[in-house]
């Protein structure tokens, strides 16, 4: 029995080691595939964490992606313009986002691209913050206590790089054959509702309850932008339908902070350029090209003005 | 507490290390240890529930003393009357008040008239029907006299509780189980080894290839309005991977883990996928349910040493009760119903089947076909696939946003694991990595497997699908 003790301890550290060393090998190359992406989300991610050095930064989920033209903002206003959209993010990772960009630059100008459910629960918002990982180690400061609230150990388990690398590989193969081209960060899309049969309608989730960590990131945000002297523009985007969904609990929160902080608020939800104009949405609540360049030049106008 | 999360990962070497480092004092310390981590392991999700194990535990260990001094047949009866009861109470109001209520209530609404049945707001336990039944095992055969009933408490409290098995199987009988409680264990390398290599493999299946499945098989299943029929066929076979991959990446995990402890758990599955009848599949699916069905339901309605009728009914009623155990919805009952209709048939007009490639793939249609109601919401929901499967086949939807790489990586898990399965079949004395000679082939194959683990898998503390049953 002492033998097998002794040859559980030698056999364990010898695999220890094994395992060490392939995640050193296979890792780093996983890293080597993450970081060489030249489209794509993770390389936009990457773009907008080290490289993107603009004037006007914008931040939000696909509807900043989808609406924001940087090159229309960089015409009218005369400002170099990054959009920092991520696809399917909330409040929580743009906070961090916002933080890890703003240790490297300061632009004169943020733009936030809310979504008016940004308050409410929702479990795959922390989930989605792997997006994070491979980063984590550069910026850990910022990235430990976003990924930390439903995370436990997030210094061991990232200790490994095919953790850190978790969920990439598909997407650096798909967009390595079939690139996505992005203009600065803005991804445009084709399709038209020119009838639309069936529009989503969202208010069922009015009654939902509000994240404590969502209404904190969200102040942070304004806070770290107030800080760093920063202008903050804050800009709900319009639905193809004609919902209202500027009262829901969520949004009447963020509207709250708004106020209490001062920041202007933009609310294109109904607004009348977009209020049944079917042929500028390519689905129900992303605006097409034809749609972004309206959008994006209503905005412009509105920053001249101010 | 979780298989697939950091405070397991941190609770069992710690009781690892306990464990043997009081191997040399007496035997029930060990035991102590087990029954207190199985309380803590159990009491992680809702320590409330403890409670009903406890008394399970108690009532059937005194009903166990009781039947080996009780010698008049009625008194015998009376006692295992008592124990089924408790037992089969905790289980029916759990699991099923809600849903006879509902049923009766609904049954009333089809015949014109109304009935309002008061439904509780009732928390269904974790694991309830898998330790009632090996409970129920233990005092059923005490009762038959198969079976010596224990004195040793504690033993018997750690049988009904042992963590790695308790909430999800295998279902153990009690002549495996209880008496590895009384045997001197001794910690050897091999059997720890073991384990740890199947813990592996079982988190792989849950981790990379079920929770990865779940991903598109949730989309399609859940939405059913907006899908069409070739993803309905896709998310169907996907689903046949995930709760195979789920399952037996638990049970894997249990028999590894009790292995880390010195115990032999039964194998639960052996590459059910491969069958070439529905019969055959019931042999390698989830055995340790179906043999206790066979056991304790099947056999004393007579089995098939009764005129042939009577053999057909009770093949289908232990497929019907099995398919409520599974869940408190018609769903279920409707598999169960089913996989007993296809044994009838089988019985009827296919009892020679040979093996062969053509009988493996229309098996697991039929399996497939099956799990269709399985994994439907409802049963109308089930028929709305069917009928699309059927008349629209459609595009194949691939997924939206961050779920659009999810059914590559679903085919590449399954893939790879179909490939290990195949080879495991039909080349089983070939090549082999985790038999290899060459300790470091070993070693580099098994952390090639935690690599793919860590770089693929789906980290979101996953419930397992059989939590629920």
């Amino acid at each position: 029995m002492k033998n097998d003790y002794k040859l559980l301890f030698i056999k364990s550290g010898k695999f220890f080691v094994t395992l060490l060393l392939v995640d050193l090998i296979f890792g780093f190359a996983a890293r080597q595939v993450y970081f060489s992406q030249k489209t794509g989300k993770q390389a936009r991610i990457t773009h907008t964490i080290a490289n993107a050095s603009s004037e006007i930064f914008i931040f939000g989920s696909s509807h900043a992606n989808r609406h924001y033209i940087p090159k229309i903002f960089e015409e009218e206003l005369e400002l170099t313009t990054h959009n920092a959209g991520v696809q399917g993010q909330g409040i929580i990772f743009h906070n961090a986002l916002q933080k890890i960009v703003l240790k490297r630059i300061k632009p004169k100008l943020i733009i936030l691209n809310i979504d008016y459910n940004w308050l409410y629960e929702r479990e795959d918002a922390y989930e989605r913050l792997s997006d994070f990982n491979p980063y984590y180690w550069q910026h850990r400061e910022i990235i430990k206590p976003v990924i930390s609230i439903k995370s436990k150990f997030s210094d061991v388990k990232l200790l490994l790089k095919a953790y850190q690398n978790n969920s990439t590989i598909v997407h650096a193969i798909r967009y390595f054959f079939s690139p996505q081209k992005d203009y600065n960060g803005y991804l445009p899309l084709s399709g038209s509702m020119e009838n639309p049969k069936k529009i989503i309608t969202h208010l069922h989730q009015q009654e939902q309850l509000l994240d404590k960590n969502f209404i904190n990131a969200f102040s942070s945000f304004i806070q770290s932008a107030k800080r760093n002297d920063i202008d903050l523009l804050l800009v709900l985007s319009p639905l193809a339908n004609n919902e209202n969904i500027t009262n829901t609990n969520s949004m009447k929160k963020m509207k709250e902070i708004a106020t209490e902080e001062k920041i202007p608020l933009i609310n294109l939800n109904g607004s009348s350029h977009f209020k049944k104009k079917y042929y500028l949405f390519n689905d129900a609540s992303h605006l097409n090209d034809k749609g972004a360049t309206l959008f994006s030049k209503i905005i412009t106008d509105y920053i001249k003005k101010e | 507490m979780l298989f697939n999360s950091i405070d397991f990962a941190i609770f069992l070497p710690i009781v690892f290390g306990l464990y043997w480092a009081i191997a040399k004092k007496k035997i029930i310390f060990q035991n102590i240890l087990l029954l207190v981590a199985s309380y803590i392991f159990y009491g992680w999700w809702d320590s409330r529930f403890l409670s009903l194990i406890l008394f399970s535990s108690l009532v059937d260990f005194y009903i166990g003393k009781s039947l080996l001094t009780t010698r008049n047949i009625k008194k015998r009866k009376i006692l295992l009357f008592i124990s089924i009861i408790v037992n089969l109470g905790f289980l029916g109001f759990f699991k099923y008040y809600n849903f006879f209520v509902d049923s009766f209530s609904n049954a009333f609404t089809i015949f014109g008239s109304s009935i309002t049945g008061r439904g509780l707001d009732i928390i269904l336990p974790v694991g309830i029907s898998f330790y009632t039944f090996q409970t129920l095992s233990y005092t059923i055969d005490v009762y038959k006299r198969k079976l010596q009933p224990t004195t040793n408490i504690i033993g018997f409290f750690a049988f009904v509780s042992f963590f790695p098995q308790l909430v999800a199987g295998p279902i153990e009988r009690a002549s495996n189980l209880l008496p590895q409680f009384f045997t001197k264990r001794k910690f050897s390398y091999v059997n720890v080894s073991m384990g740890v290599k199947l813990m592996i493999w079982g988190f792989f299946l849950k981790i990379v290839v079920a929770d990865r499945a779940a991903i598109y098989v949730n989309a399609i299943y859940n939405n059913i309005e907006n899908h069409e029929g070739l993803s309905f066929i896709a998310a169907t076979i996907m689903f046949a991977f995930q709760i195979y991959g789920d399952f037996a990446g638990y049970s894997l995990i249990a028999i590894g883990t009790a292995k880390l402890f010195g115990f032999n758990l039964m194998t639960n599955f052996k590459r059910p996928y491969f069958s070439s009848s529905v019969s055959e599949f019931w042999t390698r699916w989830h055995i340790s349910l179906s043999t206790w069905f066979r056991d304790y339901l099947y056999i004393p309605l007579g089995g098939n040493r009764v005129g042939k009728l009577r053999w057909l009914f009770n093949l289908f009623i232990t497929f019907l009760i099995s398919g409520l155990w599974h869940g408190a919805n018609w769903t279920f009952v409707v598999w169960g119903a089913l996989n007993g209709i296809y044994l009838i048939i089988e019985v009827l007009f296919f009892s020679k089947k040979s093996k062969n490639f053509f009988n493996i793939i229309l098996t697991f249609v039929l399996i497939n076909f099956a799990w269709i109601f399985f994994r439907a919401n409802t049963i109308s929901d089930a028929l709305y696939i069917i009928n699309i499967m059927t008349t629209k086949l459609g595009t194949l939807y691939i997924g939206v946003g961050p779920d659009k790489t999810a059914p590559i990586y679903s085919l590449l898990a399954i893939s790879f694991l179909f490939l290990v399965e195949l080879k495991r079949e039909f080349f089983d004395a070939t090549f082999s990595i985790s038999r290899n000679r060459n300790e470091y082939l070993r070693m580099f194959g098994y952390a090639i497997l935690i690599f793919c683990i860590l770089y693929l898998g789906v980290f979101g503390d996953g419930q397992f699908i059989y939590f629920q049953f």
